[in-house]
């Protein structure tokens, strides 16, 4: 066990763990926040997505004592009230059916948005094949991340 | 959504009633003895929110007027709990934005309407002997809130509109109390009721008072009551679109989930498994488990008395070791460190045969089975014999497989156990709350796991077991099997006190479900010109009957599932696309060849039509080829002009049909009277005709045909009937030089009677694609010494954005909006993989007849 410091949603902080825990781990069992889900632990489905600096990581494959040099975003995170322009998207599609996945899938896109302001069906396709949706959003996915670039632009 | 305009004078009304922090909550909820009661139900409120008695579907919060209702389904993505809950408000003429949803425990007792709807929902109890001659269509004893068969809709939506229109119906007689009118004269509107000038609202004392003193409305009356379809504001989005309420709370990460839940003092088990079905743990060290830092204790979970689970065990879980733990990483790595140090013992007869269970073996063992006569299922009056495949005709034959699938739910299973006081208190997503209690009961009392709780243990079990039910991270027919939460009750058991939570790996999920069977279907076809004038169709599968009943269980397993004696499949099977396969012949002979399970066997969203449409819908393509037929054409030849199948008259017994009678079933009533109490849902080919016609026109098939003639791009079309709804799919693909597939756009037509909500079946329907091409695509679990091959989503890869169509149009069949509503969760996978290999064909590759076609096909 050792000392951390970790930088979430813009808080710091403390905790006394192992540092090979991933931060997906950390984050829902010792922080408590249960917005970064469990789907794979391999970096296979993309559930677990968190932003490291503003960049789209998996977090079950990240550990705490990397994780802790950076900023960690969470979907809690994202936005105070749910209002990022993904959320908002995301909502006024129906986009998610079980939704498990979808914290996710809004932090990826997110991240997306964040590098690319106008991205194509091929660069959502490119950035968005690490996320898995099982009930099968993906065409309104596609559709909401364009509806939250226009909304951004 | 808590209302609250009134808040500010609550707590006065409450000191007026001199009940301290309690209040009189008007609720009405499902009686087990007759279409609804209302009373006064003493509740608790705290901060708006009712507490204590849990068996209201609804209830009214006095002044501020806030509607509470239960949703009492499972929501695995299908958006149920809104839908319902909308129906209900909109019947009930509520404010929405006055409407709060409460999530039903396990209470089948009190919300577990069961089929038929329309008699349980409309028959006081003395009808009920009318109705001796259909017993089958009787309430059952022991109703269920089981989620599956696509068929919450179908079952609920009459008993919600009355449930809303009886509530209303009472307040407009209430009403006329309150201003002594005639209550012709009080129309209620958007949570008020008005009278001329006047109007009271629906949260007013006064109002409540009068009609709490009302009692129960008449059947007659509360079914005048309901709306004319003009009226509807939610129903068919006719006014407004229906609301998604748990939307907000899934983008922002709000704990709603499963795992989500945390109780002080938890701990987390992770657990190691028996690989093989029926096996058991012969031996294992704890110690290097318990070296981790943060591993509390390890144990086995089975007690000895209790055999493991796997073939014959329904919901028994396979024999493990748990490693409980502070933390979930801590529970893995002593997990790790515990695998090396067990041995399994497979000596059990069943578990020696399951050991040396191979797939790839096993496929042979199918077609072995298919070349053989087997079971009838259903036949033409005149026989069909040797001499239809001789002479003239041209014979054309088939075989197509699918291979054992995993559903893959998002959120693996999970489940929470607190074992306290001699109770059991349990938080775990499940699609099959009733059966999940009773298993728990079983844990807590040591109950026999070998046969059905009598109703002494079922009392004793609904006292002592309360479910909670988080929403569901996708089910498809996982979890409708609960022994992940059987784990984590034993594991409750053995830690009096602590709450533990039983975390699945999605590994375990991929090792340890109950799979969607094997198949192998053979078909022949005596072709003369161009006419199919025969059809010999031969089904082997294995059959969740074998998983769900020990061999000792064996008699009550063919009463329960209607003549299938396993290893022949059961009457759920058959009916799903084998007893009702649409095409008319003059000679056809359907047979169900055995096969028997050496791996648990259980369902995945459409079962079995998953391999019997992928046959039918493929063949009817393959003999267009043969005779040089445009495909779309030939299989509304094949169809005909279309009508009800005669199933009784061609040896099909009791057609399953989803539960649901085929026939319309009138009661007479007092006075000579006729009441139609059942719509009946026969499978009429009329409809699958018109949803092949419609996807043909919104797909332009015909000129598209001709434009992509001769080149690598192509249409396919397959329809299929599923859970008494109807889809007819068309995908248009094409081919690289190096047969890469690109999937452009897929077009899907559903009659699905009313669609109560389209945004949400348009949802599931788009789902259902992409579902759909996910297992005809990439789906394959294979197995090798009775274990399963594949781990997690490297190798049982499942269907990603890039690989997704371009487009998905789906098409929502127009029909009368007196149509009662059919499935719709499951009615949109079936048709997807035979249109797919169908326009593969036509795109000018190979034609596939086996699942996955990653196999014969490069999928990038």
């Amino acid at each position: 066990m050792s000392i951390f410091q970790l930088h979430v949603n813009g808080r710091l902080h403390t905790v006394d763990i192992d540092g090979n825990m991933p931060l997906l781990w950390a984050l829902r069992d010792i922080l408590g926040l249960k917005g970064t889900k469990f789907g794979c632990g391999v970096a296979q489905c993309g559930a677990c997505t968190v932003h490291l600096d503003g960049r789209a990581v998996r977090s079950c494959s990240v550990d705490v004592g990397v994780a802790c040099l950076s900023k960690v975003t969470t979907i809690e995170g994202l936005s105070p009230d749910g209002s990022h322009p993904c959320q908002k998207a995301w909502v006024e599609l129906g986009v998610p059916q079980c939704g498990f996945c979808q914290p996710g899938q809004i932090m990826s896109a997110s991240a997306l948005l964040a590098a690319n302001g106008n991205p194509s069906d091929e660069d959502i396709d490119n950035a968005m094949r690490g996320n898995i949706c099982r009930c099968g959003t993906y065409p309104r996915i596609r559709e909401a991340i364009h509806k939250a670039a226009g909304s951004k632009s | 959504m808590s209302g609250g305009i009134y808040r500010g004078t609550r707590r006065d009304f409450l000191r007026h009633l001199g009940v301290g922090t309690g209040a009189l909550v008007w609720g009405c909820y499902i009686s087990p003895k007759g279409l609804f009661a209302t009373e006064h139900l003493p509740e608790i409120i705290h901060n708006g929110v009712p507490l204590g008695k849990k068996n209201y579907f609804v209830a009214i919060v006095p002044v501020e007027g806030t509607i509470v209702i239960t949703t009492h389904r499972a929501e695995m993505g299908q958006g149920i709990r809104s839908s319902l809950a909308a129906v209900l408000a909109d019947e009930l003429e509520a404010d929405w934005s006055r409407v709060r949803l409460r999530q039903a425990d396990a209470a089948s007792d009190k919300y577990g309407i069961e089929f038929p709807y329309e008699v349980k929902a409309a028959l006081p109890f003395p009808f009920a002997d009318a109705y001796k001659s259909k017993p089958q269509y009787l309430v059952p004893a022991e109703a269920s809130q089981f989620t599956d068969s696509s068929r919450s809709m179908t079952a609920y939506f009459t008993p919600m509109r009355l449930f809303g229109a009886g509530i209303r119906h009472t307040f407009e007689q209430a009403a006329a109390k309150v201003f002594n009118v005639d209550p012709s004269q009080c129309q209620a509107r958007q949570h008020k009721v008005y009278a001329g000038s006047h109007s009271i609202d629906y949260g007013d004392p006064l109002l409540l008072f009068h009609a709490s003193k009302l009692g129960d409305p008449k059947y007659e009356d509360v079914q005048a009551a309901l709306k004319k379809p003009g009226d509807w504001v939610f129903i068919n989005a006719a006014k407004k679109p229906m609301p998604f309420v748990d939307a907000a709370d899934m983008v922002r990460g709000k704990p709603i989930y499963g795992a989500d839940h945390d109780l002080p003092g938890m701990l987390t088990a992770m657990i190691e498994r028996c690989p093989v079905a029926n096996g058991r743990i012969k031996s294992f060290d704890p110690a290097p488990a318990l070296a981790v830092p943060g591993v509390r204790k390890v144990q086995r979970v089975l007690p000895s008395n209790v055999q493991p689970g796997g073939v014959g065990q329904a919901f028994v879980p396979h024999d493990g070791v748990a490693v409980i733990a502070d933390n979930t990483w801590a529970a893995l790595q002593g997990r790790r460190a515990l695998k090396p140090t067990i041995e399994y013992d497979y000596l059990d007869d069943l578990a020696k045969d399951n050991a040396k269970y191979d797939s790839q073996a096993f496929r042979q063992t199918l077609r072995e089975s298919t070349a053989a006569k087997g079971m009838l299922v259903r036949k033409t009056k005149a026989d069909l014999t040797d001499e239809d495949f001789s002479g003239s005709a041209s014979i054309f034959e088939a075989e197509y497989y699918v291979p054992l699938l995993a559903q893959a739910p998002m959120e693996p299973p999970v489940a929470t156990a607190l074992y306290k006081d001699g109770k059991m208190e349990v938080w775990s997503p499940t699609q099959n709350p009733d059966v999940a209690q009773q298993c728990v009961g079983r844990v807590l009392h040591n109950l026999p796991w070998d046969k059905d709780l009598d109703a002494t243990s079922i009392k004793l079990t609904r006292e002592t077991v309360t479910l909670h039910m988080p929403l569901l991270g996708g089910g498809f027919g996982r979890k409708s099997k609960p022994d992940y939460i059987v784990e984590a009750a034993f594991l409750a058991k053995l830690n009096p006190g602590v709450p533990i939570r039983v975390q699945w790996t999605r590994e375990d999920d991929i090792k340890f479900s109950y799979y969607n069977a094997v198949s192998s279907q053979y078909l022949k076809a005596a072709v003369v010109g161009k006419k199919t004038t025969a059809l010999l169709h031969r089904s082997a599968f294995t059959s969740f009957f074998g998983t769900l009943f020990p061999e000792s269980r064996a008699k009550e397993r063919a009463a329960l599932f209607n003549g299938g004696v396993y290893p022949y499949g059961s009457a759920i099977e058959r009916a799903q696309g084998l007893e009702d396969m649409p095409f008319k012949v003059d000679k056809l002979l359907i047979e169900n060849c055995p096969a028997k399970n050496y791996i648990r066997i259980g369902w995945m969203r459409s079962v079995a039509n998953i391999y019997h449409a992928f046959a039918s819908g493929s063949f009817a393509c393959e003999l267009a080829e043969k005779v040089g037929d445009d495909s779309k054409d030939y299989l509304l030849g094949l169809i005909g002009e279309g009508g009800i199948l005669a199933l009784p008259d061609e040896a099909v017994a009791e057609f399953f049909n989803n539960g649901l009678p085929v026939d319309i079933i009138n009661l007479p009533v007092e006075g000579g009277k006729v009441l139609q109490m059942v719509p009946g849902f026969p499978a009429d080919t009329r409809h699958l005709r018109a949803v092949v016609q419609k996807v043909a026109e919104v797909a332009d098939w015909d000129n598209k045909v001709k434009q992509y003639k001769g080149t690598r791009r192509g249409l396919g079309i397959a329809a299929h009937r599923s859970f008494l709804s109807y889809v007819a799919t068309v995908i248009d693909v094409s081919l690289s030089d190096a047969n890469e597939l690109t999937i452009h756009d897929v077009y899907t037509v559903v009659d699905c009677g009313l669609a109560v909500n389209p945004d949400r079946v348009r949802a599931q329907m788009e789902g259902a694609v992409n579902y759909g091409l996910s297992i005809a695509l990439l789906g394959e679990i294979t197995v090798k010494n009775g274990a399963v091959v594949q781990n997690n989503f490297d190798d049982y890869p499942v269907l990603r954005i890039h690989q997704a169509p371009k487009n998905i149009f789906v098409t929502i069949l127009e029909v009368d909006k007196q149509t009662p509503p059919t499935g719709i969760g499951e009615v949109g996978v079936p048709t997807v993989a035979p249109a797919l290999a169908n326009a593969i064909v036509a795109a000018g590759g190979p034609r596939i007849r086996e699942i996955p076609f990653r196999k014969t096909l490069q999928v990038l």
